[in-house]
């Protein structure tokens, strides 16, 4: 089976000459959600753009369902669906009408096409409100009908460029539910970019980090949690003088400990279940302890890890967007 | 594949148009002000000796009086002024993302341009038509100036002033959009825009008759494609003998040229605006 998505180097400089894309090298396997992460302004959005034939490499080669993307742009066209960054359903239509237009110009056979949407609006949640025009619809409403649109004709390969921008949590589950379940059900290729690492996580099956236009890292969630060498769990004992070192060492789970003055920061990939465990241990040690503090791999830490530099936030119309996120991403540390 | 595409995507624009009502209205109103007050105010043949028919017919190539020649002349000219709107649509849905959606789509790049033209021939040959029906309301409500026809009114006729307007239609709608899909500013479309419009407007016998013009004026206004379907309409409604060189199916067919080379030369420019760059 050919992998639905191969690249070779593939590189685009704007007229103006910045060098979005420099080089980048990727196999998406067959039925896999493969995420692109990286800030504002990294050139995910350009990759995309490429792979869906609305720009033109500069450089390199890509292969999109097998098609060579300089020579077949038609028959990819014909094989991919889309969720751009930006809402692009139209608003004086309803989200049926929407629909329906999208059914036509992939040539869904109208029949078909019926079934379908019913389908889609009702695991969209967007059945009550398929008449209503699109400019009465929410941010999330709007998302999942585009998102509805973009799988209409049953794509072999899908390409979500920011799938969850705008949205609160509950909407961004929402979002990677149905991808999810897309993915389960029709084998759907899906190839998506965020700006969040816990969704990365949660959603692909491998996630590359790109940044200037590069790849820094390619991998499982879990390998790059690995890599970056899992929770950071800081614990302080209750009396001063006692070596926790020992015990904390002996506990199954915990890959190394530091000592810092009196407190002692502990590496685990799994900081939240091997905490009672160590609370306990140092108890039956009688060296109880004062405090415990759990930090998680955040998008921060991996990327001062494989670009090392802190995650920055870019100008441009997205940035007060980002430093929310960012603030999010805070809110979740401990 | 194509036709379905090519359908769906013209019910869209229409769809649009209709769900803004107040754009609609707007302009229904510039030419309806154009047949009352224009017209009625500047109705110069008042200025020539009253009962002398031959006089006036000489003046307004065969036109019983000024009013039915202006607004023979005006149902053009709105045909013409309908078709600037399209453009500055393609440039919202520029912004919208939807042109963006359509260029990654595997719709044929001609079935896209095709859309909107038809879709804007539609709108034009509509307000043509309602321009024509209330200049000839008019001439039913006493006290008002209004279109007087002088030629009977055949199948043929019709046909030739509907394909008059639709050529016209076809050629500058497509041109507008063609603009659209180039330009990125809506303030720069509209400029451009008006450079095009008066121009044409003022250079052909939609106002005037070209034998009251200076002679570097008239060759401009006989070549005016606005002059020559004006003529189909004209000479169809008011046939006088000796007046236009060539019978209205030359004019027609000069039209459907002219027509055929512009939809062409903006096929090409529009592939190329919505092809991967
Ligand atoms: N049309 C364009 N012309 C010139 N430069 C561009 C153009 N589009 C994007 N760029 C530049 O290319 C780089 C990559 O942009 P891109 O939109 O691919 O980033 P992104 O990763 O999608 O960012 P974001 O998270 O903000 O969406 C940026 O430096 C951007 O300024
Ligand atoms: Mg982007």
């Amino acid at each position: 089976m050919t992998n639905p998505i191969v690249t070779e180097d593939l590189e685009k400089v704007y007229p103006g000459g910045t060098r979005a894309v420099a080089g980048v090298s990727i196999e998406v396997h067959p039925g896999e959600i493969f995420g692109f992460l990286g800030p504002n302004g990294a050139g995910k959005s350009t990759t995309v753009g490429m792979l869906t034939t609305l720009l033109k490499p500069s450089g390199g080669r890509a292969f999109v369902d097998g098609l060579d993307l300089r020579t077949e742009t038609d028959r990819i066209r014909r094989r991919i669906g889309l969720v751009f960054q930006e809402s692009t359903a139209d608003d004086q239509l309803t989200g049926r009408e929407n629909l329906e237009l999208a059914a036509a110009i992939y040539d869904v056979p109208p029949a078909e096409a019926r079934t379908r949407m019913a389908r889609l609006l009702e695991e969209m949640s967007l059945t009550q409100v398929q008449d209503r025009l699109v400019k009465t619809y929410s941010g999330g409403m709007r998302r999942r009908l585009e998102l509805a649109a973009g799988v209409i004709h049953t794509p072999r390969v899908l390409f979500l460029d920011e799938p969850t921008l705008g949205l609160d949590p509950q909407g961004r589950a929402g979002i990677g539910q149905v991808v999810r379940k897309m993915r389960d059900d029709f084998g759907v290729t899906v190839f998506l970019t965020t700006h969040y690492l816990d969704e990365a996580d949660l959603l692909c099956d491998r996630i590359a980090i790109i940044d200037h236009g590069q790849i820094k890292v390619l991998g499982t969630p879990a390998e790059l949690k690995d890599k970056i060498g899992g929770d950071v769990l800081t614990v302080t004992p209750q009396q001063a003088g006692v070596d926790l070192e020992p015990i904390l060492r002996a506990v199954p789970g915990v890959l190394s400990v530091q000592r810092h003055e009196s407190a002692y920061r502990i590496k685990t990939p799994q900081g939240e279940s091997i905490t009672p465990t160590i609370v306990e241990a140092c108890f039956a040690a009688h060296a109880p302890l004062a405090s415990v503090s759990l930090k998680r791999p955040s998008l921060d830490e991996v990327f001062l890890e494989f670009t090392g530099r802190a995650y920055r936030e870019e100008e441009g119309p997205s940035a007060t967007d980002m430093a929310l996120r960012m603030n999010q991403f805070r809110g979740r540390k401990r | 594949m194509t036709l379905r595409a090519l359908r769906a995507l013209t019910v869209r624009e229409l769809k649009r148009w209709v769900r803004t009502p107040t754009a609609i209205i707007a302009s229904v109103m510039t030419p309806f002000f154009y047949l009352l007050l224009f017209g009625q105010a500047f109705n110069i043949g008042k200025f020539l000796p009253s009962g002398n028919t031959p006089a006036v017919l000489a003046a307004f190539q065969g036109a019983p009086d000024y009013y039915s020649y202006f607004s023979a002349g005006m149902v053009i000219f709105v045909v013409l002024f309908s078709s600037l709107f399209i453009g500055a649509n393609v440039i919202f849905d520029k912004r919208l993302g939807y042109v963006k959606k359509l260029t990654v789509a595997p719709v044929p790049r001609s079935v896209i341009l095709g859309a909107s033209v038809a879709a804007g021939v539609f709108r034009c040959l509509l307000f043509g038509g309602l321009v024509f029906g209330i200049a000839l309301l008019f001439h039913q409500i006493p006290g008002l100036s209004g279109l007087t026809v002088t030629a009977p009114v055949t199948a043929i006729s019709v046909v030739e002033i509907f394909l008059a307007m639709t050529f016209l239609a076809a050629a500058f709608t497509s041109l507008f959009i063609t603009l659209g899909y180039v330009i990125e500013q809506i303030e720069a479309y509209f400029a451009l825009v008006n450079l095009v419009n008066l121009p044409l407007l003022f250079s052909s016998t939609a106002l005037a008759p070209a034998t009251i013009m200076p002679s570097w004026l008239r060759y401009i206004a006989n070549g005016n494609p606005i002059t020559l379907s004006i003529n189909v309409l004209r000479e169809n409604l008011f046939p006088y003998a000796g007046y236009y060189t060539y019978a209205p199916e030359i004019y027609l067919g000069i039209l459907a040229l002219f027509a055929v080379v512009v939809v062409a030369l903006c096929v090409r420019v529009t592939v190329g605006a919505l092809s991967p760059r």
